[in-house]
């Protein structure tokens, strides 16, 4: 691996520098399976140290223009995080168990508090990344978390998904544009019109299971009947063929809400990773193929099942690899230049010893 | 100059907190470390040996090397820093890296964390689940009881409307019973209430209290001994503590879950929850079974017909022909075999006698 990342001329006409996945499912099978002995024999209390290993791992093989990015948080600090959670939680359902006027305590206060632990938690996750030695950060405040990840995934859920675009543009919104980089801002606007055109293609392949699950209940009905009408009217033999359909039924709705929900989640990443910019000039790209991302989010999880999570690493690495080849930047200007210039900003450096983990939220 | 000079590691030397870089090599000498431009020989950074921060390695991510001034020296030569660190006593690359390498070791690992985890599933999740009912102090069930009583009557239920003598006949029968369980008459209550949107049903809280539903006693005509059956059936719980240990045991799966699955992704994650939640209502098939066996017994050793239950399923199933989907029970696709579960256990109870 070279480090000539300062040394590389910028991209002409403004072509994308992609991003290069370097981790290997071989290498990272070791620190997964040492991560899980290590966290069964300390009953839990390392899966900490093991989430750092564990970033470290993904984030150090996570290449820009030959610089890789670097995971700075210490087991310790997300111990405590996770403490303070848990202890919490505790407390509030040990509250709620015993004084039932309190029952609806837990609700209230995790509504209150979880915008707060996710703007606190996407800043904590931004202040241990780097690159290139300079601290990422984050300034949302929790309010904006309130309006991008409560009420938009209320308006979501209430108008049955209708809304969804509305929620995952608030949601690239509050992130992309409280980022930062050595103090220059990311920024980005998602637009409704690419957002609904992905979320109709989910909303297909959502109808097309309902349909399929319209058929077997109307294939079965004669029996549905029977069964409502006299229930144990039925002869074992004649409930096979019922509890056959219910079941494949019930697989039907699982896989194609899946398939429609990782069609849409692919489709949004593209569109507000493509809205992107780094201090006003600099473009953010991400082209995933829906199709493709849907295949190997799926067949991970089949393979994973099949190996008993032994090839959970192999899965990990290669989704990792699609989706981080399939993301770019096209810098605007020379590009050692503009790493000449980078320096962290104040509040970013250390403050994360300040911070807690609290909720894991990625970015 | 200086003399003994040992090369490391060649790779980028950063200033504190800038994304400028340096091409340059890291070097030993004069029992100090240095970042050195590469075709210079002034220190960018320095420190004595052992007072540089070097972090861990993680498989072959570049290391760093944090110096005093906050300036940082960046190098993909993950061996030469090992060998550096091995040569001065400090372990090389460490333990677990030494583990987590893909040699033939490592499936010791890989069947130490399955051994382990099954052993946590199969025996560590069963026995904190025993010794949290054990330590678990009276009144927290008692309070649990209290604030779901409060609650219901808020909700859903009313005063009973039971004739006077029904109840007290079935009082009666009730009291013979729970004064061969092991926590006596007095361990428990009995309360009559009109179910509301519950309809007919019984059930016991975790501190011995007892509803059953003007509903359930309608339902079961003149057939008193029944609701005497169902009852020792709720006694049956009270007394083997379900409540307490599926709360507990939910608890531990959910850890569990968490634990071992740290990371199998959130398609995995789904899928495990969906199966946790198959093992858990095999869990309270198994615990509606043990109370079923428990009724008889009491019913039995209070000179009751032992399988009274029986004809409360029996029922359920007849009755449930013009009541279609009102009661929960109903869907309950094991319903005829509990009824002959029951009815033979208490064949074989009476053949041992």
């Amino acid at each position: 691996m070279s480090l000539a990342g300062t040394s590389q001329p910028s991209a002409a006409g403004g072509g994308f520098h992609r991003v290069a996945f370097t981790g290997k499912a071989s290498e990272y099978f070791g620190i997964w399976i040492v991560n899980v002995l290590l966290t069964i024999i300390t009953l839990g209390i390392y899966s900490a140290w093991a989430k750092v290993r564990r970033n470290r791992y993904f984030f150090g093989n996570t290449v820009l223009l030959g610089r890789a990015f670097e995971y700075h948080a210490r087991g310790l600090q997300i111990l405590v995080g996770r403490l303070i959670v848990l202890g919490g939680l505790i407390v509030l359902n040990v509250l709620a168990a015993l004084v039932p006027i309190l029952v609806l305590l837990p609700t209230v206060v995790v509504l209150v508090a979880l915008p707060w632990l996710v703007a606190k938690g996407l800043r904590f996750s931004a202040r241990v990344t780097s690159y290139r030695n300079v601290r990422f950060d984050f300034v949302g405040t929790a309010g904006g978390a309130f309006k991008a990840f409560i009420l938009g995934g209320l308006l979501a859920v209430i108008t049955l998904g209708i809304l969804s675009p509305l929620a995952s543009r608030w949601v690239g919104r509050y992130i992309g544009t409280n980022l930062r980089y050595g103090g220059k801002a990311f920024d980005t606007d998602p637009r409704l019109g690419p957002l609904y055109k992905s979320w109709l293609l989910s909303l297909l392949i959502a109808l097309v299971g309902l349909v399929i699950i319209g058929f077997l209940v109307v294939a079965n009905l004669p029996m549905i009947l029977a069964m409502i009408e006299t229930p144990g009217a039925l002869t074992p033999e004649q409930q096979v063929p019922l509890i056959t359909s219910l079941v494949a039924g019930y697989v039907v709705l699982f896989v194609t809400f899946a398939v429609a929900g990782l069609f849409y989640r692919a489709g949004v990443r593209n569109i507000t990773w493509s809205a992107t910019t780094f201090d006003g000039q600099h473009r953010l790209m991400s082209d995933l193929s829906r199709r493709r991302y849907t295949w190997i989010a799926v067949t991970n999880v089949l393979v994973t099942l099949i190996t008993f999570g032994l090839m959970r690493p192999w899965a990990a690495v290669r989704m990792a690899r699609y989706t981080w080849e399939h993301t770019g930047v096209a810098f605007a200007g020379d590009v050692g230049e503009l790493f000449a210039r980078i320096e962290a900003q104040g509040s970013a450096i250390g403050a994360e010893f300040m911070d807690l983990e609290g909720f894991d939220f990625g970015f | 100059m200086v003399s003994e000079e040992r090369a490391i590691a060649g790779g980028d030397w950063h200033p504190a907190g800038s994304s400028r870089s340096v091409a340059a090599r890291l070097v030993a000498r004069g029992g100090r470390i240095a970042a050195v431009p590469e075709g210079g020989d002034a220190a960018l950074a320095e420190a004595p040996s052992g007072r540089a921060e070097i972090s861990v390695r993680v498989g072959s991510i570049p290391r760093r090397v944090t110096f005093a001034d906050g300036s940082v020296f960046e190098t993909w030569d993950n061996d030469g820093i090992d060998r550096y660190l091995a040569a001065n006593g400090r372990g090389g690359a460490g333990l677990v890296h030494w583990l987590e390498q893909f040699r033939l070791r490592l499936v010791v690992v890989v069947l130490a964390a399955f051994v382990l985890g099954a052993g946590i599933y199969r025996f560590g999740v069963p026995l904190l689940v025993e010794v949290a009912v054990r330590v678990t102090p009276p009144v927290v069930p008692e309070l649990m009881a209290k604030g779901t009583m409060q609650a219901l009557d808020a909700a859903t239920f009313s005063p009973t409307r039971l004739a006077e003598a029904k109840r007290r006949e079935i009082a009666e029968g009730f009291a013979r019973i729970a004064a061969i369980s092991p926590r006596g008459a007095a361990g428990y209550t009995l309360n009559f209430r009109d179910g509301g949107a519950i309809g007919p049903n019984a059930f016991a809280l975790p501190d011995g209290t007892l509803v059953v539903t003007d509903q359930l006693v309608t339902l079961a005509g003149d057939d008193m001994e029944m609701i005497v059956g169902v009852l020792a059936h709720e006694i049956g719980h009270v007394e083997l503590e379900h409540s307490l240990r599926q709360l507990y045991r939910a608890v531990g799966m959910a850890g569990l879950i968490m634990l071992i699955a740290g990371d199998v992704g959130s398609g995995v994650e789904d899928v495990l929850v969906q199966g946790g939640g198959l093992v858990a209502l095999s869990y309270s098939r198994a615990a509606e079974a043990a109370a079923d066996r428990r009724s008889v017994e009491l019913m039995a050793r209070a000179g009751f017909d032992p399988a009274a239950i029986a004809r409360f399923f029996a029922l359920l199933e007849e009755k449930l022909g013009d009541r279609s989907g009102t009661s929960m029970l109903s869907t309950h696709p094991g319903t005829p075999e509990r009824r002959k579960d029951i009815l033979d256990y208490a064949r074989s109870l009476s053949g041992r006698q």
